[in-house]
């Protein structure tokens, strides 16, 4: 079976350096798949291990996704070849890097053969809250601010592209997991057709049609580009955008009561964003409501129930 | 319910058509009573299984502005009532609500009782140093030097430390917290709620208006803020004592013991006299 991994099929035009190519020798192919809870880690590294293991190879996954539930990482490794021992993969072994989210990728560089690793990552930033330094909801922060320009220069390979919200535009962000796999077909040389009925058996039965259309964005993007050119998308040398901060909004502004407000001044002292004040009838006001950051702060230290922050759902 | 679903809504507990209620601005009982309720909603207790027992004073007073079964008793007694309430209704979820004053001083004895017997109660007493409700007089945990109506020179009587007199008495539960954390003191209340003996907690709350303004404490939020100065975590314990802050005061679980819970062992205890004796 080892012969039928030969290097990529030549799709390029002159201009493009040489393709990657990935051998399958007496050492496994080593693909570790990276992101955050919620975005398909797991799915994206079953659909490989599963096209794997239909092409006749052993396969080794083993994934972690601890704080996934708090928008914490998800890594999974996943290993094949003609025999595979360990279900890991050692720091700088991986052939291919999958990121779904752009800091993931960054944290997980290392672990990249030096010099021939491919990265494929997808720019968004999902960041979490505690990395925020400006509270706001939807607001920047000073997360992962390597541009693509950077990464580029590191590393062997990169193809990094804002597949969410190419997704988006064809109509579910969460098909560009399967723009990613899209890209990655293209390093492993197994047939089109094989990723496509991996795809479909786990993708969700109604999107079947937009994850077919990602995947084929995914490999039209690394047919017709260099690893080294930018996503005109998003502008290649600015930070990668940050698409979503974990917090969701899920409560309305604070609104005070009132008639229940005594006056007492303790919402205000203790609001961290310094948005509460008292009126000139000295009743508490929400002055600043875009500084708010719904922490609920002032809801539960109000020791006359006067405020409310409405949950939303 | 998922979780999601579910979020606490204080106004779902609350008798609406008494409030605003009658607690001076930015007294701390309030926020003790939000964590209590909290709590509760949090280990989903049925309304209809709630049953709150209060005394006198304005920490007792609480009870009337919760929307479930609720008993406002004479001073001192709360932990009486209760004991008779949960011997005859186990089936009951019964919370007492009561002050420094109420607990330690009138009521002192029943505290003892209650802890040493380790029914399954959760008391809940608010520590405002002072009898808030009467005007502002001494009370068993007065800290020293402090004025009160009672104490125009400054107290000089020896504080009670309630959670190691309760801990003492063997009550099966210890705990204390101050209000600012409210999620912590929420956290306490729940882990008091679901011991099954006799859980004390003690909340630091703070009389603003009689006690702050005797002794010049500043505005209610510089109250609360120096509060949180003066108390050191459980997580903190095995720091070594600071000399020059004999005042910092211990917070989250203190104590906790596995002693039979006794209305059940009462109940078991009499079971198997019947049996043994041949009584009907
Ligand atoms: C038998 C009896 N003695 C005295 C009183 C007067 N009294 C009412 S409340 C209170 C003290 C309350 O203090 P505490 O329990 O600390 O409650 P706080 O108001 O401070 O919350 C006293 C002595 C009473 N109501 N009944
Ligand atoms: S904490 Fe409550 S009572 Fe105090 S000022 Fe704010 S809204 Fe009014
Ligand atoms: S929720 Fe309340 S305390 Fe928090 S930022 Fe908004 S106004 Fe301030
Ligand atoms: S007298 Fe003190 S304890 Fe009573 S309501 Fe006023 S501030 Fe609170
Ligand atoms: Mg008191």
């Amino acid at each position: 079976m080892a012969e039928s991994m030969p290097s990529r099929a030549p799709r390029r035009t002159d201009k493009t350096p040489p393709a990657p190519a990935i051998q399958v020798a007496e050492k496994p192919v080593n693909v570790l798949v990276v992101g955050v809870g919620g975005q398909g880690v797991i799915m994206v590294s079953k659909v490989l291990a599963t096209l794997c293991q239909r092409q006749g190879y052993q396969v080794k996954q083993s994934e972690v996704h601890g704080m996934a539930k708090r928008g914490g990482s998800v890594f999974s490794h996943v290993r094949f070849g003609e025999t595979v021992y360990s279900p890991t993969i050692p720091l700088g072994e991986a052939d291919v890097l999958v990121a779904l989210e752009w800091a993931e990728g960054l944290r997980w560089l290392s672990y990249l053969k030096p010099e021939t690793g491919i990265f494929i990552a997808d720019t968004q930033q999902i960041v979490p809250p505690f990395a925020c330094r400006n509270r706001q909801h939807g607001a920047g922060s000073g997360y992962a601010r390597e541009t693509v320009a950077d990464v580029i220069a590191q590393v062997a390979n990169c193809y990094a592209i804002n597949a969410g919200q190419i997704a988006q535009e064809l109509g579910n962000s969460k098909a560009g997991n399967t723009m990613l796999l899209g890209m990655m077909s293209t390093t492993l040389d197994f047939p089109a057709d094989d990723w496509r009925e991996a795809i479909r058996m786990f993708a969700p039965p109604k999107a079947i049609d937009i994850n077919m259309q990602a995947f084929e964005r995914g490999r039209d993007w690394v047919e017709t580009h260099d690893p080294a050119d930018l996503d005109p998308n998003q502008g290649g040398d600015q930070p990668a955008p940050i698409v979503e901060v974990m917090h969701e909004a899920e409560f309305e502004l604070p609104v005070i009561n009132r008639a229940w407000c005594k006056r007492c001044d303790i919402c205000v002292k203790f609001c961290p964003e310094r948005c509460l004040s008292l009126d000139e009838e000295q009743i508490a006001v929400l002055h600043a409501p875009e500084k708010c950051t719904l922490c609920r702060i002032c809801e539960r230290l109000c020791p006359d129930f006067a405020i409310d922050l409405k949950y939303k759902h | 319910m998922s979780e999601a679903d579910k979020q606490f809504n204080i106004h779902d507990y609350l008798r609406e058509y008494l409030f605003p209620h009658f607690l001076c601005p930015g007294c701390g009982h309030g926020i003790a009573l939000r964590a209590l309720l909290w709590a509760i909603d949090e280990l989903d207790i049925d309304k209809d299984r709630l049953a709150f027992v209060s005394g006198i004073g304005c920490s007792g007073r609480l009870g009337a502005y919760i929307d479930a079964n609720t008993f406002h008793v004479t001073h001192g007694r709360p932990l009486a009532f209760a004991t008779g309430l949960k011997l005859a209704r186990p089936d009951l979820e019964v919370i007492v609500i009561t002050g420094d004053g109420d607990c330690l001083a009138i009521g002192g004895n029943h505290l003892i009782h209650a802890c040493r017997r380790n029914l399954n109660i959760t008391c809940m007493m608010l520590n405002n140093e002072v009898y808030g409700m009467t005007g502002g007089q001494v009370s068993p945990t007065t800290s020293d030097d402090r004025f009160t109506t009672t104490t125009p020179y400054g107290n000089h009587e020896p504080v009670f430390d309630a959670c190691a007199l309760a801990e003492a008495a063997g009550a099966g539960l210890v705990g204390r917290e101050i209000t600012l954390q409210t999620p912590s003191l929420k956290d306490v209340l729940k882990q008091g709620l679901a011991h099954p003996g006799f859980s004390f907690i003690e909340v630091m709350s703070d009389c603003t208006e009689v006690f702050g303004r005797k002794n010049d404490l500043g505005s209610s939020a510089e109250m609360v803020l120096t509060q949180k100065a003066s108390v050191r975590p459980d997580f903190l314990e095995n720091a070594v004592d600071q000399p020059f802050r004999p005042h910092q005061i211990k917070t989250g679980i203190l104590a906790s013991n596995d002693r039979p819970e006794y209305a059940e062992s009462y109940r078991n205890h009499i079971d198997a006299m019947k049996r043994d004796h041949g009584h009907a």
